[in-house]
């Protein structure tokens, strides 16, 4: 019977961590921010959720003729790194309530990196809040759910 | 056999928990290419950012400096429209202050962008002579000049070109420091409307009207805003004009250089010259000072979002001149009026340096 008892709590547990989770991973799929610029694929690795560039509306830097490169990385040895392919959002964990925080977010256009929350508020739609320092001093892009064309 | 549905149940919970991680692996991005809203009523914006932008300060701190330069003052107009007094002149080592911002974004939707903002900005006029040429010269000496205010702008764009900005400003301005603040009732509105397209991300451009006192006194003048940059995104152009015209040249991400102007004034009212002086009644007495600055401004990471900037240019006295209310509000000029001025006075030119520490946007 303690036996029986214990599996059901280990099976109770397992099983409200799965439903947090499944909520968690809403967060997962491909994104479009709002300039339309660039389109980014949600990940889970672990615990945490990545967001790295999948799709650039212009892939080609007009100065080179190559595929656009991370060129404005304060790390020199990273400014061959295709944008294509990189990883923008790291190291966000599920706070509950639709949002995810202890990221950050990475600007290309200037290589800086930022703090970074993030709301879903909708199942279609991110807040996403970089900020320097505290949430008050930042911007929200907010982004929008992409599907497959049907 | 209630075990072993337990243990299977337990295992499914952890496979199915394990199956969300991702491996990072090669991956196909031609898929990504055609894809649609998930939600089929989302549209596309677009957004006030244009490539290599001089970063937008959320807080600024600053010192302005002003070397020295002397005030030609002119006679006084009497209550019959006589002139009186004697023209004279101030000399000044030098003015300066204090300049203090912060702008802050409060809403930021795809479809709009409003930002609040607050200012200070300070101006000591340094004599070594104890005299005063007249009491406009006293007031200068002896409480200097100042601004606080507040502003708001909405970025609110309608598609993915169109757009529409509307600034708005209310100052107080006048001859205090920090007690004897010029009264709510003497708080100049300043306002802009401009409708614009953004091109692609290396242009925008919009026209529009303002209701302003850059030139010192109120005034509604057309304004044309651009913000370019080149393909070659070594230059650029950043320009209200007539407000503020630069020519931008990027040296890196985190470090420009602009070269133009920017016209700066406001209308101050003068509450502690409340001095006999013959036959002229002076109260009611606003002063209608724009300057033009022609400068260079140099603006770099210091350290990841902040970053300096240092200015070092000419500044020449565009208006100087006292009014006076008639019936205690506010009048109409334009270019064109001929309501004669209380005072015509020159402020004479000189070269100025400002240094400011900024906190940049996001």
């Amino acid at each position: 019977m303690k036996s029986l008892f214990l599996l059901s709590f280990i099976w109770l547990t397992h099983t409200i961590s799965f439903a947090q989770s499944t909520e968690a991973d809403q967060l997962l799929g491909v994104w479009e921010p709002s300039n339309g610029k660039a389109r980014v694929k949600i990940e889970k690795i672990g615990e945490k959720y990545y967001g790295k560039i999948v799709w650039l509306k212009e892939p080609i830097d007009p100065n080179t003729g190559q595929p656009k490169v991370d060129k404005n990385n304060p790390d020199a040895s990273l400014r061959t790194v295709p944008l294509k392919g990189y990883r923008m959002l790291k190291d966000f964990k599920y706070l509950g309530g639709n949002q995810w925080d202890n990221g950050t977010i990475y600007d290309p256009e200037n290589g800086s990196t930022y703090k970074c929350i993030i709301k879903m508020t909708d199942n279609n739609t991110l807040d996403i809040r970089g900020y320097i320092g505290v949430e008050a001093l930042g911007r929200t892009d907010v982004w929008k759910r992409l599907n497959l064309k049907k | 056999m209630r075990f072993n549905i337990l243990i299977g149940l337990t295992f499914i919970s952890l496979l199915s928990y394990g199956q969300t991680d991702s491996l990072q692996q090669e991956e196909d991005f031609s898929m990504y290419e055609n894809l649609n809203f998930a939600d089929e009523g989302a549209k596309r914006f677009c957004t006030p950012k244009v490539f290599d932008l001089s970063p937008a300060k959320l807080i600024s701190i600053g010192y302005d400096y002003q070397g020295p330069f002397s005030i030609d003052y002119g006679k006084w107009k009497d209550q019959n429209g006589n002139l009186v007094g004697d023209q004279s002149q101030g000399n000044f080592q030098g003015a300066g202050g204090l300049r203090i911002g912060a702008n802050i974004p409060v809403i930021s939707k795809t479809n709009m962008v409003l930002q609040a903002g607050i200012n200070y900005a300070r101006t000591a006029f340094y004599s070594n002579s104890s005299q005063s040429a007249n009491p406009l010269d006293e007031t200068l000496k002896k409480n200097g000049l100042s601004t606080a205010g507040l502003s708001t702008t909405l970025f609110k764009p309608f598609n993915e070109e169109h757009f529409m900005i509307v600034q708005a400003s209310a100052d107080l301005n006048g001859d205090y420091a920090t007690k004897n603040i010029t009264p709510a009732k003497y708080t100049r509105y300043s306002t802009a409307i401009i409708f614009g397209k953004k091109k692609h991300d290396r242009k925008m451009i919009g026209f529009g009207l303002s209701r302003t006192y850059r030139v010192g006194e109120l005034n509604y003048i057309p304004v044309m805003l651009l913000n370019w940059t080149a393909p070659s995104r070594k230059w650029g152009v950043e320009m209200l004009a007539p407000a503020r015209v630069n020519i931008r040249k990027t040296i890196s991400p985190r470090n420009i250089i602009l070269f133009g102007y920017e016209l700066e004034g406001n209308s101050y009212h003068i509450l502690h010259s409340q001095l006999s002086n013959g036959s002229v009644n002076l109260s009611n007495i606003e002063l209608r000072r724009s300057e033009l600055r022609i400068r260079a401004t140099w603006e770099a990471s210091l350290h990841q979002f902040m970053w300096m900037s240092l200015q070092l240019g000419y500044r020449y006295g565009y208006s100087f001149n006292l009014d006076q209310y008639t019936d205690g509000k506010e009048f109409f000029r334009g270019f064109t009026g001929d309501q004669p001025y209380l005072q015509e006075n020159k402020m004479n030119g000189t070269w100025y340096a400002q240094l400011s520490i900024n906190l940049v946007s996001p």
